[in-house]
């Protein structure tokens, strides 16, 4: 399974409810796919879409926030998952593109395939999934149905084949339909 | 900034509509931090950035977000306040304390509490000093700034030496 594939997935379940995407392949790969006003495409700031995704939830407790994240981002940003864990927000998925690489850099390796980020998030007070086929990720998607966040699922998902274009709404832009996407 | 001041700045803010307090802990600021904690309001991040990430998510849900920090987490937050901050324009009001101001200060704070004017004027952040007498000027200069969108900081210089 490649990220775009698992996004597709993933987006029968969001409906209109925000998604805090990460720099790079990511949120290149979600404007390719499920392109919404509800996307707060993540252009710099590396390691930070799930801090951004926390005080969303935190301040928007109807919506259930999506957090669109990568390995190479959150093992910049551990000490948020502490914060997270801390806090507890019901209404957060923390959804976690592990392949292993720093894929938009170039492909150069991160760790993640020699710890396990999901059991960390267990110990840090998620409730943790692993999904490494489509048919798992479905399951996994059914499952978290009626369970309470703060979710975190871990995707084990391979190289993209092709790159996907670069977000070309303009960051007031995305900032401006994604406030009002709150609202309603 | 003595004890009196840094309790009223809190409840000054807290009263001109100031929802979220998300910062790391400094010393030259305890009294703001801890009138804050008492009235629950505060929320202590892991590190700087990932105070201002959680103030953006805030910011974006139309909320009013101070962050707090000391000019050491300032320069570790250069690049987020430039790549996300600046880039999305996201209001925000940063409350900095500014360790180094005086020479004799500890080591470590030296080299930055020199550059700390420079840094602030270099990446185009307004910023004010707020002192005992300024308080309630600055402090609505630094509302003013959120309200027409714009982020800015409020610098809290260490005036003595433990």
């Amino acid at each position: 399974m490649i990220r775009k594939e698992a996004i597709e997935i993933i987006s029968q379940i969001v409906g209109n409810n925000p998604i805090i995407s990460a720099n790079g392949f990511t949120s290149r790969d979600l404007f390719e796919s499920f392109e919404k006003k509800s996307n707060f495409y993540m252009i710099g700031s590396m390691g930070l879409s799930s801090s951004i995704g926390l005080g969303i939830a935190l301040k928007n407790l109807k919506k259930t926030v999506f957090i669109f994240d990568g390995d190479g981002n959150i093992l910049m940003n551990l000490g948020s998952l502490a914060t997270i864990g801390s806090l507890k927000p019901r209404n957060l998925i923390h959804i976690v593109f592990d392949n292993g690489l720093h894929e938009s850099t170039g492909s150069q390796p991160t760790i993640s395939k020699k710890i396990q980020i999901d059991t960390l998030a267990k110990t840090l007070k998620y409730k943790t999934y692993k999904a490494t086929t489509k048919k798992e990720l479905e399951n996994t998607l059914k499952k978290i149905k009626k369970v309470n966040g703060p979710i975190l699922i871990l995707i084990k998902i391979s190289k993209s084949r092709q790159t996907s274009k670069r977000v070309n709404i303009d960051p007031i832009k995305i900032k401006q339909r994604f406030m009002e996407s709150l609202n309603q | 900034m003595n004890e009196e001041s840094q309790r009223n700045l809190f409840n000054l803010f807290l009263k001109k509509g100031i929802k979220n307090f998300v910062g790391v802990p400094d010393s030259t600021m305890k009294y703001f931090i801890d009138e804050g904690l008492k009235k629950k309001k505060i929320l202590i991040a892991t590190r700087e950035e990932e105070a201002i990430g959680i103030a953006t998510g805030m910011s974006l849900s139309d909320t009013k977000t101070v962050v707090f920090m000391q000019n050491a987490g300032f320069a570790n937050s250069l690049s987020t306040i430039t790549s996300l901050v600046q880039l999305y324009k996201i209001p925000l009001i940063f409350l900095i304390g500014w360790r180094g101001y005086q020479p004799n200060d500890a080591p470590e704070h030296f080299k930055i509490g020199k550059i700390q004017p420079n840094l602030l004027k270099t990446i185009e952040l307004k910023s004010k000093i707020i002192t005992e007498k300024n308080l309630k000027t600055n402090c609505d200069w630094s509302l003013k700034q959120i309200n027409e969108k714009k982020s800015c900081a409020l610098v809290i210089r260490r005036l003595h030496h433990d």
